[in-house]
């Protein structure tokens, strides 16, 4: 097996797409990262910022207005009741948030352009089965000593693999951002839990956050991977995938009122919202969202195995 | 036959659809013969061949290699089977070398040295390093008979092998064949359309036809002395044969006559002494190519064949 990983490994990266889409990823991270910090840094030169105790402050007395509205639905309660809390801990203990323009916050908050990493590993786990068969050299690899569903896990393993490798590209390449154009400052990161304000670990934070959006990108992998391999072609496999990584999240926002959405694919393909808080979707958990992803996800391996398995190839 | 078979077809079924496109087929192949496949387009060729090398499922019957069926047993048979169907694809995108790496690792325990030794076999040791995708087919063909190689395969199977090599190229690889299949005792299985090409380097050919196997021969079969004899007058000729009781067939200016070698001198002397002019008599050769048509009816799209 592994030398069937090391046989993928080696076709992927003698594709020209495979460095091109690595070295683009690099580039759009840190380019982006420029390009913003440099159009901030023109706007906000002429007015001042307010400390952030005076936002905190402002922002204190906007909630207690809010709570204080007899109308208030109950989860909504919550909510404020939560963010009071967390900002009436900073305000006692004399706690600083995270600078809006420091290095740390833009780390954090750059976890979302992972879907760019998404974006060309669906590329590449769409083509990774498609290509043997556009080429013909499908007959030759399966001409081998080796049962089918072997080079179809190595394959598969080799997309993961390739999403790994990606992500861990993104991550450095958005430090080295933060590191290029954005200055370090203080601050912490405080998490409402049992009843309780809570000062949380930065780097645990940054690690969850891109934890949880990577499988997302594993999500849409496994999808495209399935396409890829089930009909063969690798653009119907990628316009499909890049259509729904797209589409998917705004059909599940317009279908929210709906029961169903619960059990739709793209309601959980964003964990991070758990953690933001940006969930828009009614009674459903973080166990619940992983539970469904699973079943998703089996049912994609198992469409993608069945039909390599028992095909004739005529390519 | 004394020799156990490397590999046995027992009858090979394969419908798709509605379709019966291989049906029933037995056929067994030996160590050390090089048997050819023959039969006219759709008449289920590399259907067959595909069965053989693991790519399609039979839809009934199977493929034994050395007694151990491929369905079940798949990379132990496999393991001895060689394959090239139709144009060895490989990826262009890598070195040659890179490509056979690549193969080798699927089979257990092929040494970087053996490598170098099947490169240098088929003669691509200068350009091995080059990228496929700045090579000839010819030089493609070559690398695809390399990958075949790689394992030592008791089983070869070939499906149009020579498309793309020029006629020295054709003429290595026949030999190459040879070699392979006299001191290593592979069996060796090409499929081609090239009739005069497989009558050069077959033992044996299988015909198949509308998806049955019509007829199997040994090409070293003694021919039924045929010759050509060409003389005038024609009706002279053909009375002095016909009262021999020999058959005759017209062939242009001539008839072709199934006649033992030691009568032809007598034949000659009397055609002489008759006073006919006597242009020509000699051997007459049905071609690979005219036995093949006479047997598939000359028509690509035959009615289905019955025994």
């Amino acid at each position: 097996m592994l030398n069937l990983i090391r046989n993928e490994w080696m076709k992927l990266w003698h594709k020209k797409a495979t460095w091109i889409m690595t070295i683009i990823l690099v580039i759009m991270l840190i380019g982006i990262a420029g390009i913003m910090q440099w159009a901030t840094s023109t706007i906000q030169q002429t007015e001042k910022t307010p400390s952030w105790e005076v936002n905190l402050a402002e922002n204190q007395a906007m909630l207690k207005a809010e709570l204080a509205n007899p109308n208030i639905g109950k989860a909504e309660k919550e909510r404020v009741e939560e963010e009071l809390a967390l900002t009436e801990y900073r305000l006692d203990n004399n706690s600083a948030p995270l600078d809006p323009n420091s290095r740390e916050l833009y780390v954090v908050d750059s976890h979302g352009m992972l879907s760019m990493v998404t974006l060309f590993v669906v590329i590449a786990a769409a083509s990774i089965v498609a290509t043997e068969f556009s080429q013909g050299t499908i007959k030759m690899l399966l001409s081998r000593p080796v049962k089918r569903w072997k080079i179809l896990t190595s394959k598969y393993v080799t997309s993961i693999l390739y999403a790994l490798f990606l992500t861990v590209v993104a991550i450095v390449a958005t430090i080295i951002a933060g590191y290029l154009f954005y200055d370090s400052s203080g601050g912490s990161l405080l998490e409402y839990k049992n009843g309780s304000v809570v000062e949380i670990s930065y780097w645990g934070r940054v690690l969850t956050l891109y934890g949880l959006q990577f499988v997302g990108v594993l999500i849409y992998t496994t999808f495209a991977f399935m396409i890829g391999s089930v009909f063969r072609s690798s653009s119907l496999a990628i316009g499909l995938s890049i259509f729904l990584l797209f589409m998917g999240p705004n059909v599940v926002f317009f279908l929210s009122r709906f029961e169903f959405t619960k059990y739709v694919l793209f309601t959980h393909t964003d964990l991070t919202g758990y953690i933001t808080g940006n969930m828009f979707i009614e009674g459903i958990s973080m166990p619940f969202s992983i539970a469904v992803l699973a079943v998703y996800v089996l049912i994609f391996l198992v469409i993608s195995y069945w039909s390599f398995m028992r095909r004739d190839v005529t390519a | 036959m004394e020799k156990q078979p490397i590999v046995e077809l027992r009858q090979l079924s394969k419908t798709i659809g509605k379709k019966k496109i291989i049906d029933n087929l037995n056929l067994q192949l030996y160590p050390g013969q090089i048997t050819g496949f023959l039969g006219p387009n759709g008449a289920g060729k590399t259907t067959t061949i595909r069965m053989m090398a693991g790519l399609m499922r039979p839809t009934s019957g199977e493929v034994f290699v050395e007694g151990q069926s491929v369905t079940d047993h798949f990379e132990e048979t496999m393991s001895k089977v060689g394959v090239i169907v139709e144009n060895p694809e490989m990826y262009k995108y890598m070195s040659g070398w890179k490509n056979l790496l690549h193969f080798a690792r699927m089979n257990k325990s092929i040494t970087k040295e053996r490598i170098t030794e099947v490169v240098e076999q088929v003669g691509m040791q200068n350009r091995i390093h080059e990228k496929v995708s700045k090579y000839s087919l010819g030089m493609r063909q070559r690398l695809g008979l390399a990958q075949a190689l790689l394992h030592r395969p008791k089983f070869l199977i070939l499906d149009e092998p020579t498309n793309g090599l020029d006629p020295a190229g054709i003429r290595e690889f026949r030999a190459h064949l040879r070699k392979i299949a006299n001191e290593e005792g592979v069996s060796v299985f090409v499929s081609s359309h090239l009739l005069s090409e497989i009558e050069l380097m077959c033992d044996r050919i299988a015909i198949i036809q509308n998806g049955q196997l019509i007829d199997i021969r040994e090409m070293n079969q003694v021919e039924e002395a045929h010759y050509y004899i060409e003389a005038q007058p024609v009706e002279q000729v053909r009375e002095l044969l016909t009262a021999r009781g020999l058959p005759l067939e017209v062939s242009g200016e001539g008839f072709i006559t199934k006649i033992e070698q030691e009568k032809i001198p007598e034949l000659i002397h009397s055609m002489v002494g008759a006073n006919m002019q006597v242009y020509a008599v000699q051997p007459y050769r049905k071609t690979l190519e005219d036995q093949f048509l006479e047997m598939t009816g000359g028509g690509q799209i035959a009615e289905s064949h019955k025994k």
